[in-house]
């Protein structure tokens, strides 16, 4: 997607004014603690996305970018805290340069602003794992499954699938949990409907039959069929409604009874008699302090017996009993999982609550519409209020409320005091009317048959749609589960082998063989891999910490191939490695450069010896690294620059201070002379721990330039180039004395480093010292490059002395 | 931007896409009403809308009272 060139970086985070040429290659940056490598990696983390995500997201607390992205010194003017990259966009075969500054970090100033230059940089934006720290590597590895689903899905984009699929559940749940409430909606315009026609089964014939009787009575034509559009008043000229006071008498009277029995044989017998206990069992349940703290406890306890590995606690450092801890844990998940058990029990028992309520609230609505038909209504004041109470808590009970609210809710259920008085006068109201004569009460029996019909084919229809929209949002969402599991295991899958090849090729020495399982399973990612054909388990369980760190970077590797594939051409990668041995580290150099020759790393490391693995692998060029050697507040980093070094040292003389004049040649003259043993191949006697002294190094390398001229001067007399064998004597003996020069003078820096005599020293003493190391050094290097003289191959047979420019080469073969 | 409208993009894998396409064919198959789909698809591809009240938008937009 984009190869940097160059970075320019002035007054951000702890550094001053820095441009580093990478030119578009690979690159390593190396230099202790603290002497602003990972300031650089900020640096171009915020050129290309705008953010700093140390500076960001979780337990970051009061940092941010705007207040702390600045040098501290310029933290009041972030305008002069400025970062830019110029870079090169393969596919579209530019070049760019993109500026962004503290003040106004998203406002980036892109040259050329093309807009398909634009569109790039903002899906890199979009991507910051183009950066990886050793903090973000060991999260993929070390974290519980639900986490590492989490980072992993950041990593390759796909919250979003996450977010969909839950959306869609949610809509599944909330057609289905509507289902019940339409479908005793149609229960109760079923039972309204068959009372008015007094019918026992709900047929076609039977509804025709009992409306042509009454149709007959009125000389109405007798109706065929039943079909959707059917009035069983067609033909009925005065709508009934017209005709206020005729109440259907047998047909209220049923409505009552029916009323009445409801309200006994459901409500008092049932909801009633349970009540009491539902009470009791939801108050008792609300009384557990774990059903407030609930699923978040839940949450954190798994977690934290996850995370508990240690034989402290994390927090407060006391020791721990780890198997009593667990066994404590495991009982408070399990008084957890009853919580949630005897929740889910409750809200099986509130359902048909919910039910009763409608179906009493129907009852009552049928008898207020008799209710008001009279020209003189007949008062219900206690039924029409019950009854809008009753709809209100059927709804109120089905969305699902907590069990507080549940308490109050069914603490209302209780009948009024009045409502049999209601009752008692709707019935004595009918009963005092007078008979309708046979036409009337025909009249009023098709027109109330109708009404209930109207609203039992409504209700029917809406019962339909309910149910084909449940079955609709369940497919959808059983569809996109399906889906989700193919795409992702496939892609897991295809990650999980990828992963596996990458690690086992840097442990292809014991861990050939290696093989790593990947397992999505709901909304959570395991992780296990194969120790050494003993079974597969996490990678912290037997793996060492540098074996964990390698997978960590094994794991992002095959992910941003995966994500990024051809495309993936450059990652940062901030100090990722600390614990893998230097063995492992040459193995991960070759990796990086066979499986990825495309891709541009920029790699952070406080390890010399981790840089110089890069170069002698071949990931990095000789000369594409920058090794900072000090950093202070003032001036930021600094690096390791010979014409600086000089001055500096000259500096320290000015000033009379041998003991820093000394010091900072004797640190110089360690990382120089290991650098030319490692250009010449020079022979050094070999240290585990790799911590070798100037005393150890500076004379090999001295005896092996000596050796080198001498074995060019006799190569150039085999083939008879007598001009070049006289150049070569005359550099041997220029570069002996220079070797003897420092010879003489070498005991008194080792006296000044070792504070033994420091305080006999002078400008004057040591100036000379300082002056034949520098004359030294220079006959290492080329005069006109600057670069340390090399010999190449860098394995096997020798064949020459070359520089970086070509001015030096020195054939060694003889003929 | 396809011919429908949807956003394309250089990712080799771009998961989300995948996914949503997939999604989006195999509710084809299974013979779910086609304006659904439509919707579904100008949501998840083109709009890149996924909050809840997206998606009840685009599977059933009328109200939720029946």
């Amino acid at each position: 997607m984009i190869s940097i060139k160059s970075i320019t970086i002035k007054e951000f985070r702890g550094i001053r004014d820095l441009t580093i040429d990478l030119n578009g290659k690979s690159f390593g940056i190396c230099g202790p603690n603290g002497t602003g490598k990972s300031g650089v990696v900020d640096a171009l983390e915020f050129a290309l996305t705008g953010n700093i995500s140390r500076l960001s997201g979780e337990g970051r607390g009061d940092i941010s970018l705007k207040e702390h992205g600045a040098h501290v010194d310029r933290r009041n003017d972030p305008e002069k805290a400025v970062v830019a990259i110029t870079a090169d966009i393969p596919s579209l075969r530019k070049t760019v340069t993109v500026e962004r500054t503290v003040k106004a970090p998203s406002a980036a100033k892109v040259t050329p602003a093309d807009a398909d230059v634009l569109d790039v940089l903002r899906k890199i934006a979009k991507r910051p794992e183009i950066v990886l720290s050793r903090r973000e590597l060991i999260r993929y590895v070390l974290a519980t499954p639900g986490k590492r689903a989490e980072e992993v899905q950041a990593l390759l984009h796909i919250e979003d699938i996450d977010k969909v699929r839950g959306g869609l559940q949610k809509l599944a749940n909330a057609y289905e949990r509507q289902l019940p409430y339409v479908e005793s909606v149609a229960r109760d315009a079923r039972d309204l409907l068959q009372r008015a026609l007094n019918v026992s089964q709900l047929r076609s014939e039977s509804i025709l039959s009992a409306s042509n009787v009454q149709r007959e009575i009125l000389g109405l034509p007798l109706l065929q069929e039943l079909t959707d559009k059917t009035s069983l008043t067609d033909g009925l000229n005065a709508p009934i409604r017209a005709l206020p006071q005729t109440i259907q008498k047998s047909q209220a009277s049923a409505d009552l009874v029916a009323t009445r029995e409801t309200l006994e044989a459901s409500f008092n017998a049932e909801v009633t008699r349970r009540l009491p206990e539902l009470l009791s069992a939801i108050q008792s349940l609300a009384r557990n302090p774990l059903v407030k703290q609930g699923m978040r406890l839940e949450s954190f306890l798994t977690v934290g017996i996850e995370l508990a590995l240690q034989e402290f606690c994390p927090f407060c450092d006391k020791p721990w009993n780890l198997d009593e801890l667990r066994k404590h844990v495991q009982v408070k998940l399990q008084g957890l999982k009853d919580v949630s058990r005897q929740r889910q029990e409750i809200s099986q028992k509130v359902a048909p609550m919910a039910n009763v309520c409608r179906r009493l609230a129907s009852q009552l609505t049928a008898l207020l519409r008799h209710a008001a038909l009279p020209k003189q209504a007949i008062p219900m004041p206690v039924v029409s209020g019950f009854s809008a109470e009753l709809y209100k808590m059927a709804d109120d009970l089905e969305r699902q409320p907590s069990l507080e609210e549940i308490t109050v809710l069914l603490g209302k259920l209780v009948i009024p005091a009045d409502l049999n008085t209601d009752l008692d006068s709707f019935s004595k109201a009918v009963a005092e009317l007078p008979d309708s004569s046979k036409q009337d009460a025909a009249k009023i029996w098709l027109t109330v048959a109708q009404e209930r019909l109207e609203n039992y084919r409504s209700s029917m229809r809406k019962l339909k749609i309910a149910r084909e929209q449940a079955n609709i949002a369940r497919q959808i969402f059983d569809t996109y589960t399906h889906t989700n599991d193919a795409v992702l295991t496939a892609l897991y899958d295809e990650v999980q082998k990828d992963f596996a090849a990458l690690y086992a090729f840097i442990n292809r020495s014991d861990e050939k063989d290696f093989k790593a399982k990947l397992t999505p399973s709901m909304g959570k990612l395991g992780f296990d891999v194969d120790f050494y054909g003993r079974g597969f388990f996490p990678p912290g369980a037997y793996h060492s910490e540098g074996h964990q760190d390698g997978m960590g970077l094994c794991l992002y590797l095959a992910l941003m191939r995966h994500l990024h594939g051809e495309e993936f051409i450059a990652a940062i990668l901030d100090d990722v490695l600390m614990s893998v041995d230097s063995g492992h580290r040459r193995e991960v150099c070759s990796l990086l450069k066979k499986e990825f020759p495309n891709t541009q790393f920029i790699m952070t490391t406080h390890d010399p010896i981790w840089l110089r693995h890069m170069r002698t692998e071949g990931l990095i060029a000789a000369r594409a690294a920058l090794q900072f050697r000090k950093w202070n507040v003032d001036t930021g980093p600094t690096q390791w620059d010979e014409r600086d070094v000089w001055s500096e040292i000259g500096e320290c003389l000015d000033n009379n201070d041998v003991l820093s004049a000394a010091g900072l040649l004797r640190h110089y003259l360690e990382y120089t002379a290991a650098e030319i043993c490692h250009h010449l191949r020079a022979p050094v006697e070999f240290r585990g721990d790799a911590q070798y002294q100037l005393g150890e190094l500076m004379p090999s390398a001295i005896s092996r330039l000596g050796r080198l001229y001498s074995r060019g001067k006799d190569a150039a007399n085999s083939w008879g180039q007598k001009e070049v064998g006289e150049e070569l004597l005359k550099r041997e003996a220029q570069f002996a004395r220079f070797a003897q020069a420092t010879n003489v003078e070498q005991w008194q820096v080792n006296s000044a480093i070792h504070f033994n005599n420091w305080e006999n020293l002078g400008k004057n003493d040591f100036t000379p010292v300082a002056k034949a190391f520098q004359d030294l050094l220079g006959a290492f290097s080329c005069a006109k490059c600057n670069q340390y003289l090399r010999v190449t191959p860098e394995r096997e047979a020798i064949e020459a002395l070359r520089c970086d420019c070509g001015q030096t080469n020195v054939n060694l073969k003889k003929k | 931007m396809t011919k429908t409208g949807e956003e394309t993009t250089g990712a080799v894998s771009d998961v989300p896409r995948r996914v949503f396409t997939d999604f989006l064919d195999a509710l084809v198959a299974k013979g779910i009403p086609t304006d659904i789909i439509s919707r579904l698809r100008k949501t998840l591809l083109v709009d890149h809308r996924y909050s809840d009240k997206a998606l009840k938008e685009a599977v059933f937009p009328e109200t939720f009272d029946l």
